[in-house]
C-alpha cells in the first residue's frame, strides 16, 4: 500500500468479523496450547468460571482479538509489517461470543521510514475493546 | 502426577528475572492454514508456496507453553496488554526456538499483574523473528483479586 504525508489522519476500516463460539473454537484448535490432563474449564469456556472472575458470560481469548488486529495491519499495509513492524495494544473491554468486531487504523504520522498508527477495535455496540498503536516500516525504494 | 516437579502458578512463585524455556518447534504448514482459516484470512502470503508465511501472531500463544514448561495448575489469567515487534517472517517448516523472562510482577489496585517478555528465533541461524510481551492479570482461585 502506498501512503504519504497526505494520508495523515486517514482512517482505514476492516470488514466486520463475527467472533462467535464457532470462531473461538476454530481459533483454539489452530493454536498450540499446553497439554492438559482435564478438559479446559475457564473464563473462555465456562459460565461459572466467567462469573467468578467478574464477567456476565464466557469471554473470547484476548489473543484472538489481538490476532485480528495484527492481520488487519498486515492486509492494509503490506508484508513490510513483518520486517520491523510493531503493534502494542491494551485489551480494554471483554469480547463476548457473538460480538462483531471492526478493526480501525488512523495514520498519525508518515515519515520516510515508517507510518505511525493509532489502532482500535470496536464491537457492534460501538465500544472499544482494544486500543493501541502500531508502526509499519515503509518499503525501501 | 506425583512426579510433576513444576512450581504451582501463583504470585509467590512468580518473580522478576525468572527465565522460561527455551522451547523448540517446527512451524507446521497445517497450522498456518488452520490459523489463517480461523481468523478469516485470505492473504496469499499464508497459502502453500515455496515461502509460506505464518500469520503474524500465530505463535503468540508460545507464552503459555513457556509458562507450562515451569509451572503447573493455577486458574489462568486475563490478558491485559500485549506488544509485538516483528523482525522477520516466520516460515513454514522453519525450526524455531522461543524463550522468555518474567520482567515485572506487581500488585496494583488489588490485582496481581505480571509481564512476560519472550522472543522467537530461527533455531539454526539464530535470526530474530519476533519479540513480544504479555501483561496478564493472574486469576487467584478463579477470581481477579
Amino acid at each position: 500500500m502506498s501512503t504519504d504525508a497526505s494520508d495523515v489522519a486517514r482512517e482505514i476500516v476492516s470488514t466486520p468479523y463475527l467472533l462467535d463460539a464457532d470462531a473461538a473454537k476454530a481459533y483454539s484448535a489452530a493454536i498450540e496450547s499446553p497439554p492438559r490432563r482435564a478438559p479446559r474449564v475457564n473464563i473462555h469456556t465456562d459460565d461459572d468460571a466467567a462469573r467468578k472472575a467478574g464477567y456476565r458470560a464466557p469471554i473470547a481469548a484476548g489473543e484472538q482479538t489481538y490476532a485480528l488486529m495484527a492481520n488487519f495491519i498486515l492486509d492494509s499495509f503490506g508484508a513490510e509489517f513483518l520486517r520491523g513492524g510493531r503493534l502494542e495494544a491494551a485489551l480494554v473491554k471483554p469480547v463476548f461470543y457473538g460480538d462483531k468486531l471492526t478493526m480501525r487504523a488512523r495514520v498519525l504520522e508518515a515519515s520516510r521510514s515508517a507510518l505511525q498508527l493509532e489502532v482500535w477495535t470496536e464491537n457492534d455496540r460501538g465500544e472499544r475493546v482494544l486500543t493501541g498503536t502500531a508502526r509499519v516500516p515503509r518499503p525501501s525504494r | 502426577m506425583a512426579d510433576d516437579q513444576r512450581l504451582l502458578m501463583c504470585p509467590e512463585n512468580l518473580h522478576e528475572g525468572l527465565r522460561l524455556g527455551p522451547i523448540f518447534y517446527v512451524v507446521k504448514p497445517e497450522q498456518i492454514e488452520a490459523f489463517a482459516k480461523a481468523t478469516a484470512r485470505t492473504n496469499p502470503l499464508h497459502t502453500k508456496s515455496s515461502e509460506q508465511i505464518a500469520p503474524p501472531t500465530m505463535r503468540l500463544q508460545d507464552y503459555a507453553l513457556l509458562i507450562a514448561s515451569r509451572f503447573r495448575g493455577g486458574s489462568g489469567g486475563v490478558h491485559a496488554k500485549h506488544w509485538s515487534e516483528f523482525h522477520a517472517p516466520m516460515l513454514a517448516n522453519q525450526t524455531v526456538k522461543t524463550e522468555g523472562r518474567i520482567t515485572s510482577v506487581q500488585r496494583k489496585r488489588g490485582k496481581f499483574y505480571f509481564d512476560l517478555e519472550y522472543e522467537s528465533r530461527d533455531a539454526v541461524t539464530d535470526e530474530l523473528l519476533v519479540r513480544q510481551a504479555i501483561t496478564s492479570v493472574l486469576l487467584i482461585e478463579g477470581k481477579i483479586q
